[in-house]
């Protein structure tokens, strides 16, 4: 049993600190998300633990961790089926040939490059208990993600969404995300395969057909869900607990077929009906507990694992500024490059490229599931935290100085990826 | 076929089939690549106190010394930990199969009527192991060491780590 005074203690400190945190980084015109997953850091060994190690061990004792995970997974679950909720894979089939090259480049470029790196990482951060090949193609997904939600609400912000500059971004980031995951859900199958008795031919059999079943069946009951919403204006509640049961139990079973609970309600999320208003309503009742509840604690959650203390002496160092250098230089320098040969002018392509390397809390998703199949060690955990920080830190200063009066050359109001007011809170 | 669509082929074939078949490349030749071998996991301690020593180390004799020692490994480097004692945190290096790690011992309880001529308490001790069976579960053989206490001969240990609790070999 948990201890309650110990959690509930947990929980108040988290939130207080979020909150807190997160205002001030609002003040220096960062999203609130940075500011969350900042104080998801000074949370953790790097700053409290270090500086107070007996209070850390108090509110935060190795034993009571377990329950404050679990609270935050759920966190990420339902994250992740708002942001499935968020992503409109009709409008990804109509893409131009730049949103098409850019998408691609934007995850083939850190994809190479991070495997590149790899070559040069697996001997010094790694460990023969992992091969090069899970290794090197963790490296890639992690590097390769892009945060749709962040990226939607600086977008937002800075009244780009319309611009044909937010409508390529936005629709590459959905790519991005989908490719990602699926590239993630095959590594993670691989890697859990290597120690299970199953063959993995019978591990992916029953993920390709658990997707058909979603896909091609599920997804059409679940307009029953649009037919109420549009008949009545509003969802019942007995209606809003079997959406959260239906995404519970889609990610019980990717679970179960051996990848991880997060695909399956990313999964729910991309196949529920998506009519902005129906897509508006549900993130509504979702959103608040979701954001300003669960996700702190998966941020403190993440701080609790990161430990900039690992990275000790001038090489650790130099290994974080490479992972930075390189998630930089594949992710912003590939989708510029193909941005502009593309055919956009050169600012207008580094803009998109700048908006492409933000990471954020998929970033972070992303290396909890590293973590936890143990493809990276605690060091390299916490240098790609660091690094997910950085490049989600300087979109928004980067942008200002490359597209200083982007929205006032905005085109007419057009059709997006994704509905305007969608997600802006989970940034 | 219209120009914007022939430099879309050729922009793609050389952005993104170019790089995926270099991708290929680069992991065919990682292959061959060698990372530390793995230490990390909770390994239990069997101290060698059978030595005929007439100033037993008070490392020893005060318990100073960890019953099991859990590893957490970033590649050549390690973080040392003791289950059930956070006061005894440590970090460590690994050269090939060889171990080194050092920790500041916890103040032991004072012995009764007198005190310790001997006592560690506060110094660094110092792990020196090398790994028997890289392979499996592991095998380490080594000593412990107190530094600047002279009169405290090096305690020898085997360590042993039961092959489900070698943390990567499955999630």
């Amino acid at each position: 049993m948990p201890n309650l005074f110990t959690l509930v203690l947990q929980i108040t400190v988290i939130l207080a600190t979020c909150r807190l945190v997160g205002s001030l980084f609002r003040k220096i015109h960062q999203p609130r998300v940075v500011g969350e997953m900042f104080a998801g850091i000074l949370l953790g060994p790097s700053l409290l633990g270090w500086v107070a190690p007996h209070f850390s061990a108090y509110l935060f004792p190795a034993s009571s961790l377990g329950f404050l995970n679990a609270l935050s997974q759920v966190g990420v679950v339902i994250f992740m089926f708002l942001v499935g909720l968020g992503i409109n894979p009709k409008e990804l089939k109509h893409q131009s040939h730049a949103a098409v090259l850019v998408s691609h480049v934007s995850i083939t470029a850190p994809f190479v490059l991070a495997s590149l790196l790899a070559l040069y990482l697996y001997p010094r951060l790694s460990d023969n208990g992992v091969s090069f090949t899970n290794f090197a193609l963790f490296m890639g997904a992690a590097m390769s993600v892009t945060a749709f939600p962040v990226l939607a609400r600086i977008l937002i912000e800075r009244e780009m969404m319309h611009t044909r500059l937010g409508t390529i971004a936005i629709a590459c980031a959905a790519v991005d995300d989908v490719t990602g995951w699926c590239i993630l859900a095959y590594i993670v199958v691989l890697i859990r395969a290597a120690h299970q008795s199953a063959s993995i031919w019978i591990t992916l059999g029953g993920i390709l057909a658990f997707a058909a079943v979603m896909i091609y069946g599920v997804r059409f009951l679940l307009r029953g869900y649009e037919r109420t919403f549009r008949k009545n204006g509003a969802i019942s509640e007995n209606g809003m607990a079997s959406l959260i049961l239906l995404a519970m139990i889609s990610a019980l079973c990717t679970e179960r077929l051996g990848i991880h609970l997060l695909f399956g309600s990313f999964l729910m999320g991309a196949i529920m009906p998506k009519e902005p208003k129906f897509v508006r309503y549900v993130l509504d009742r979702f959103e608040t507990v979701t954001i300003t509840l669960l996700l702190p604690l998966f941020f403190a959650f993440t701080g609790l694992r990161t430990n900039i203390g690992l990275m000790k002496g001038p090489n650790m160092w130099f290994y974080c500024a490479l992972i930075i250098l390189v998630a930089t230089g594949g992710k912003l320098g590939g989708s510029t490059i193909a941005a502009w040969l593309s055919g956009m002018q050169v600012r207008e392509a580094a803009g998109l490229g700048t908006l492409m390397n933000t990471r954020g809390l998929m970033e972070l998703v992303i290396l909890n599931i590293g973590m936890d199949i143990r493809v990276i060690s605690p060091a390299l955990f916490s240098m790609m935290v660091l690094m997910a920080l950085f490049t989600t830190f300087m979109t928004t200063p980067a942008l200002e100085l490359i597209c200083p009066d982007y929205s006032l050359r905005a085109t007419p109001k057009k059709k997006t990826a994704v509905p305007e007011v969608e997600l802006q809170e989970i940034a | 076929m219209s120009s914007t669509n022939r430099n879309f082929i050729f922009a793609y074939a050389f952005l993104v089939v170019l790089p995926l078949v270099g991708l290929a490349g680069i992991l065919k030749s990682g292959r061959r690549l060698a990372a530390p071998p793995l230490i990390d996991g909770l390994w239990s301690i069997q101290l060698d106190t059978t030595a005929d020593d007439p100033h037993p180390c008070s490392l020893v004799s005060n318990s100073l010394l960890p019953k099991s020692i859990s590893i957490s490994q970033s590649g050549r480097t390690f973080v040392l930990a003791v289950p059930g004692n956070p006061q005894i945190t440590g970090s460590g290096t690994l050269d090939g199969n060889s171990l080194h790690a050092t920790w500041t011992a916890p103040a032991a309880a004072p012995l009764a009527g007198s005190l310790d001529p001997h006592s560690c308490s506060g110094q660094v001790v110092s792990l020196l192991a090398s790994l028997d069976r890289p392979t499996g579960g592991g095998v380490l053989t080594g000593s412990f060491s107190a530094a600047d206490c002279p009169s405290c001969t090096p305690v020898a240990f085997r360590a042993e780590r039961p092959r489900n609790t070698a943390s990567k070999e499955g999630p």
